[in-house]
């Protein structure tokens, strides 16, 4: 099922890309409605997988990777009607594609154990994956902040140049990214942490729940970047560029995490 | 009807002469009335621009009269002698004229290839015409097509895309960097002639605060005066503004830099390394070029601006090859209409003889009929003739060139005897041809929207 929006979405993804090099209206238009329906067939799909289930799937790696997809494009729309910027599209719909690949060519079995029952559980894991969809797209304008400023900077204004906003756009919109996501990380760990005390303990991942596990230290690293980026980085001149870099960093160890810890490596967290 | 353009340019006149051919400054609307009153042409749009002074006119009869008299004109209006302004003149006919116009409004004729302003001046021409009376349905229809194909040119290629001159450049850049302008604050280092300019176009762009610092504070007061509501400030003070700086234009006469690399680092910190454009438009120069080496600052020199504005021009011209084809559309679609036209006196003179074999029949047959009776003789014959005439007109209106419009009008002409009527151009009187034109507009509208 997973497999119609991942074709909607890449044909959203070519045209976006088309639209960014060569910068039509009517293309640009396309690419959105492409996306809008890509969203709107994956909206439909987790909401008929809601149903089944009874909850959101998000209780093993390939539905919330496909849950966190459905976010990051939600959000990105929101970003797109806000800002009428279609730029960071061609970004954007990359990581999408690739990410969506996972849920279509390996789908999980959505099966609640009693231990995942709960409010406190929806909230910790739609907040977090809330927070790494932000962090994509602050990835992702902060990638495309280093592409300009190095453009600019070598004195060869060309390719990004002509197609991307300013760079005190990007900086803002990496800033607020970054801020939001930081919100529901700090949420989404708080009530992780709130929830694994009143666990019941006879269940294997919930005794697993330490600092030790990589999941959970990680996340940990993670809060503790994007902290610094969202509080300290500006304030010692870590501004613009570096902060941008950050970004990266930052959302990439949110993908180790989100990927192959969740496959391979954690015991707390194989749903 | 012929289509005819007379002018001069930038292209084929000097700036001395074409100052003297404004229409602007002696009066557009007396020209297009004069232009009318003279009987010299049926319709009249007259392009005056600093670059170009041309007249756009339908005319009847003999092109190369008509330009003769419209030459003739420009030089009496004018009062330059015939001789000095014939050598300069350029003309066209028909489509060509399509085609100029077309590529003028795209911005392909003008000085600088892609400059927005043209299509605007376009634009105005044919408003001033339209409120003088002297734009009529070819030269609206012709205006109106210049206009779509202005817009396309710009929409579908890069023709007007980059900065092409250094101050529009240094805005430019300074967009791409701080975005919004407004709220900024320009330092200008320096009281000459250059710096005032960029500050002024920078003013000019939304930048609300402008200081300005030189070795003598009286320059700098007079400097700031002069482009109104700036500050000066004394050069010991030269750190402190620089640290509230945005962009930093540099323009002194020093033989030396002024600013090293050393020098911007220790305003950095304190800035919490805020981005910092350095316009260096000084020779020799003002800023160390290692202080470009700086995170977050970024500093152009006179040569990297002008590198980017020749870069925009080569840009610009690798888009003509484009709009020019977008244009020989715009023109073959215009070309379309114009033909539609031809058969206007046909398709004008057979609706003309079914209509009176309708009235005599129904005179003579429907005399003793009761009168609601007799009304409905009337509608149905009416209905009759417009579903039989609707196939012949659409295949004339629709004829894909001159020769099979003239070789349809021919054979409808024999066939239906209607040579005595109007098919013939010569044989009508000016009211007639008023006539004919009303009642055929709105049928030819309602094929354009179709």
């Amino acid at each position: 099922m997973n497999v119609i929006p991942l074709a909607l979405y890449a044909g959203a993804l070519v045209a976006y890309i088309w639209h960014f090099t060569k910068r039509q209206p009517t293309i640009g238009r396309t690419a959105t409605t492409l996306l809008m329906l890509a969203a709107l067939a994956h909206t439909f799909l987790i909401g008929m997988e809601t149903m089944q289930a009874g909850h959101i799937p998000v209780t093993n790696a390939s539905s919330a990777i496909s849950t966190f997809v459905w976010l990051l494009v939600l959000s990105y729309l929101y970003t797109e009607m806000t800002t009428e910027e279609r730029a960071m599209g061609a970004f954007i719909l990359p990581l999408v594609v690739a990410l969506q690949t996972i849920p279509a060519l390996h789908p999980g079995v959505e099966d609640r154990a009693d231990v995942l029952q709960g409010p406190l559980f929806g909230i910790h894991v739609s907040s977090l994956l809330f927070a790494y969809a932000s962090f994509a797209l602050a990835c992702v304008i902060g990638i495309t902040y280093v592409l300009l400023f190095t453009e600019i900077k070598a004195k060869h204004l060309g390719f990004f140049y002509a197609r991307l906003p300013s760079l005190q756009v990007l900086d803002t919109m990496n800033q607020r990214a970054i801020a939001v996501g930081w919100l529901f990380l700090t949420i989404g760990l708080i009530v992780g942490v709130v929830w694994a005390l009143q666990a019941p303990g006879y269940d294997p991942r919930v005794q697993a729940m330490s600092l030790e596990d990589p999941k959970i230290f990680v996340a940990f690293v993670c809060w503790g970047v994007y902290s610094f980026e969202a509080f300290a980085a500006r304030r010692i001149g870590w501004g613009g560029r570096r902060a941008a870099y950050l970004s990266a960093v930052g959302f990439a160890i949110v993908l180790l995490n989100f990927v192959p810890i969740s496959y391979f490596l954690t015991r707390s967290h194989n749903f | 009807m012929p289509l005819l353009l007379v002018g001069v340019s930038h292209r084929t006149a000097p700036v001395e002469l074409r100052e003297r051919l404004d229409f602007q400054a002696r009066g557009l609307e007396q020209a297009l009335h004069r232009l009318s009153e003279r009987n010299l042409t049926q319709e009249a749009v007259v392009l005056s621009t600093c670059n170009r002074a041309e007249i756009y006119a339908v005319h009847e009869g003999d092109p190369d009269t008509a330009r003769q008299h419209i030459v003739d004109f420009i030089s009496r209006f004018h009062e330059v002698d015939r001789a000095l302004l014939a050598p300069h003149v350029y003309s066209a006919g028909d489509l060509e004229v399509a085609r100029h116009l077309f590529r003028v409004s795209a911005g392909l004729d003008s000085l600088v290839v892609g400059e927005p302003q043209i299509l605007g001046q376009v634009k105005d021409a044919h408003t001033t015409a339209t409120s003088a009376h002297t734009s009529g349905p070819v030269l609206n229809r012709l205006f109106h097509a210049s206009f779509a194909a202005g817009k396309r040119v710009r929409t579908e290629t890069a023709l007007g895309s980059g900065a092409v001159s250094i101050s529009f450049a240094a805005v430019a850049l300074s967009r791409k960097i701080f975005g919004e302008l407004k709220g900024r604050s320009v330092l200008v280092i320096g009281a000459g002639e250059m710096g005032k300019l960029t500050a002024l176009h920078m003013k000019s762009q939304g930048v609300q605060q402008v200081t300005i610092v030189s070795r003598t504070l009286s320059h700098a007061a007079r400097t700031a005066e002069a482009i109104g509501g700036a500050s000066a400030a004394p050069w010991e003070e030269l750190d402190t503004v620089l640290g509230a700086a945005d962009i930093v234009i540099t323009a002194t006469g020093a033989a030396s830099p002024i600013l090293t690399k050393a020098h911007i680092e220790t305003v950095m910190r304190p800035r919490r390394h805020r981005p910092l454009f350095i316009i260096d438009i000084a020779l020799p120069r003002d800023v160390e070029a290692a202080a470009g080496e700086l995170e977050q600052v970024f500093l152009y020199n006179i040569d990297d601006l002008q590198a980017t504005v020749r870069e925009n021009l080569a840009r610009r011209t690798g888009e003509v090859q484009h709009a020019e084809t977008i244009v020989g559309e715009e023109v073959e679609r215009f070309g379309a209409w114009l033909r539609s036209r031809g058969a206007i006196p046909t398709v004008v003179a057979l609706r003309q003889h079914f209509e009176n074999v309708r009235r005599s029949e129904l005179n003579r047959l429907a005399a003793n009929l009761p009168p609601d009776t007799r009304q409905r003789v009337d509608d149905i014959s009416r209905l009759l003739i417009e579903k039989l005439l609707l196939s012949p007109t659409e295949q004339l209106k629709t004829a894909a060139d001159a020769e099979t419009v003239a070789l349809f009008s021919d054979a409808l002409t024999r066939l239906f005897g209607l040579s005595a009527s109007s098919s013939d151009d010569t044989g009508t009187t000016t009211v007639d041809r008023d006539n004919v034109r009303r009642r055929v507009e709105p049928f030819v509208r309602r094929n354009t929207k179709g």
